[in-house]
């Protein structure tokens, strides 16, 4: 495709600025993210046995309801009651307390309730690990240990630099696309082997990306659209007010619940019941669950409204398979962003684009040191730039850092057993991210490289060693030996990397930042 | 002859982009609602639907926003392509109920 000099070379700079800004962030978010489409395994690994009584029968449950709130009346406000009980879901019975606005983010203290073979109430705070939980957030958050009302606005403008590197990289790649497309350079010049596979990558997983940064950008900015829309069109835009309807009568047993709904809808297959009381007085209650047919709206389930009290379906709006084109069209843009469809392989694919998306990113800010350093050569400088210098150091530190990061706050699960915090992940989290970090800024690129990717490869090994010294009572299945068995393969490609590093910082160009500073002056630069 | 196109003038195409393509999706969503629904209520299933589709005519209106050659050119386009759109709007009877 023919496109003018000019716009290429104005899209070329641009793309280079946005990546340069952005890429590091969008490295974090998806290794993390990445990890995300294991959530559930990898709670599983960390989560230690459960200290709870076996959870009572569905029968018995309202025994369970009626104990609960006479101990504890403020969990009637809002309380889940559990239809599956499984390593994910080990109480019959969960609330939350705590500040609303933290709730609705994720954060509060779980109270987790079970009935002791005596009958007698028992209620736990620590429940499954938070570990799955923590790196979630760190995707979320691109990597950002501050709240949800700081990062949602820093996250959309990654998101939207992000669009404009898509579309900036596609502009100067599509002249060039079909000659340079399968062309692999894998020779002498370093930067064209690294430029060849960047483009593959990003041709090959261009879609995925679109999806990615357009759904990233409305997770970020959904309030403000909504506003805004609120605003020119709605005379405000304030949700409807809830009529008082007095006091809310006996809600339906959970049982018989699960009998009314599957009565109206024989597919959907109930997983949790959620009981809230709305402003007003009425109360609702919200079914998760999932149709195997059809994509869902959340990572895991999807929702059926109803009213606790007769069991009438109040709202099939994000139902699998019983919504309006709209709707389905909304869901499907989650359904995208989350894999939360086709199971198993799709995650997997997102596992493998989610790790090759922050390849890119890394190679992107490769190249973009490579570049410098051509024109500084041009104009006759040999020592590199402090910037340069800066920019590299933190390419090393900052993606090996999250991966090391991660390896050792999941690992540490298993020693911490009941005592994990999501404080305690989060601290050794951001320790090893900033350990990694400030070392290679000290060290510079060329001789952190290799030092830090042996490190985050030994950060990984932590995870198998974990399992094979926790006590026999954790759970063991096959499965869940897949985690270990991923972080064995990433440590054995830190390790490759680390050697190619270490030959360059020995025999590369010494004009380079990936020079050794002090190395016998063997090896010419080219 | 024209002159070529540059990236050192990004700030004002850029911040053209980003306040008139934000301007445009909203004016595109409210004609999607009038459209469809002759109004529908913020958080049915259209009006999310309409929420959605901002994301993409905003981002790709600050993506290609720097085809155009100057800043002031971009602000001006931009304005004249929200007044088509909101004139639509405006002319449909709007989405307001």
């Amino acid at each position: 495709m023919k496109m003018p000099a000019d716009v290429v070379k104005m899209y070329k700079e641009i793309h280079g600025w946005v990546g340069i800004i952005s890429g590091l962030a969008l490295f974090i978010a998806f290794y993390a993210g990445a990890i995300t489409m294991f959530e559930g395994p990898v709670q599983q690994w960390a989560s230690a046995p459960s200290q709870l009584a076996p959870a009572p029968s569905l029968q018995r449950t309202p025994e369970l309801l009626t104990k609960v709130m006479d101990a504890h009346p403020e969990a009637a406000a809002s309380y889940e009651v559990n239809l599956v009980i499984d390593a994910h879901h080990p109480a019959r019975l969960v609330w939350k307390s705590g500040d609303p606005e933290e709730i609705e983010h994720g954060g509060g203290t779980t109270h987790y309730a079970s009935l002791r073979p005596d009958g007698s109430l028992q209620v736990e705070t620590s429940g499954p690990s938070p570990v799955a939980q923590f790196i979630d957030d760190l995707h979320r958050n691109i990597g950002l240990p501050f709240d949800h009302e700081i990062t949602m606005p820093i996250m959309g403008a990654v998101s939207m630099l992000y669009v404009i590197a898509l579309v900036s990289g596609l502009i100067v790649l599509l002249p060039s696309l079909v000659k340079d497309l399968f062309a692999l350079r894998f020779g002498k010049n370093v930067k064209r082997m690294w430029l060849d596979l960047h483009n593959l990558l990003g041709v090959f997983s261009l879609p995925f990306h679109i999806v990615m940064a357009l759904t990233a950008l409305v997770f970020a900015f959904h309030d403000q659209l909504y506003m805004a829309q609120g605003v020119a069109f709605d005379s405000g835009g304030q949700r409807p007010r809830m009529v008082a309807a007095g006091p809310s009568p006996e809600p339906l047993a959970p049982a018989e619940m699960v009998a009314k709904l599957r009565e109206e809808a024989p597919y959907f297959e109930p997983y949790t019941l959620s009981y809230a009381a709305m402003p007003g007085g009425r109360s609702v209650v919200r079914a998760t669950g999932g149709d195997p047919d059809y994509p869902i709206r959340t990572p895991l389930y999807g929702v059926v409204t109803a009213d606790p009290v007769n069991g009438k379906i109040l709202s099939v709006d994000y139902m699998p398979g019983r919504q309006d084109g709209w709707s389905e069209a909304v869901t499907s843009f989650f359904a995208l962003h989350y894999g939360s469809f086709g199971g198993g392989p799709i995650r997997w694919a997102y596992f493998l684009l989610g790790l090759s998306g922050a390849f890119i990113f890394y190679t992107g800010n490769l190249l973009w040191v490579e570049s410098r350093r051509k024109r500084e050569r041009k104009a006759g400088a040999v020592e590199q730039t402090r910037a340069t210098r800066i920019l590299a150091a933190l390419t090393v530190g900052v993606p090996l850092g999250c991966i090391a990061g991660i390896a050792l706050t999941l690992s540490a699960a298993k020693p911490l057993g009941h005592a994990a915090t999501t404080e305690l992940h989060s601290a050794i989290y951001y320790a090893v991210f900033l350990m990694f970090t400030a070392w290679a800024l000290v060290r510079g690129a060329a001789r952190s490289g290799p030092e830090l990717s042996c490190a985050a490869a030994f950060a990984l090994l932590t995870i198998p060693a974990a399992s094979l010294l926790a006590t026999s009572d954790w759970p063991g299945s096959l499965s869940l030996w897949l985690v270990d068995g991923t972080a064995v393969a990433l440590a054995v490609l830190l390790v490759r990397s680390a050697g190619g590093a270490k030959r360059r910082a020995r025999s590369g160009p010494r004009d380079s930042v990936w020079a050794a500073k002090g190395a016998s002056a063997i090896g010419e630069s080219v | 002859m024209k002159p070529p196109l540059r990236a050192s003038n990004w700030l004002g195409k850029a911040s053209a982009g980003l306040v008139m393509g934000f301007l445009l999706a909203l004016g595109a969503a409210g004609l999607l609602r009038t459209l469809v629904a002759g109004g529908a209520t913020p958080f049915s299933t259209v009006g999310q639907f309409s929420m959605w589709m901002m994301a993409p005519v905003w981002a790709l209106t600050v993506s290609l926003c720097f085809f155009f050659r100057t800043g002031p050119r971009a602000w001006v386009w931009l304005t004249l392509a929200n007044g088509l759109v909101w004139g639509l709007v405006i002319l449909l009877g709007g989405p307001v109920r």
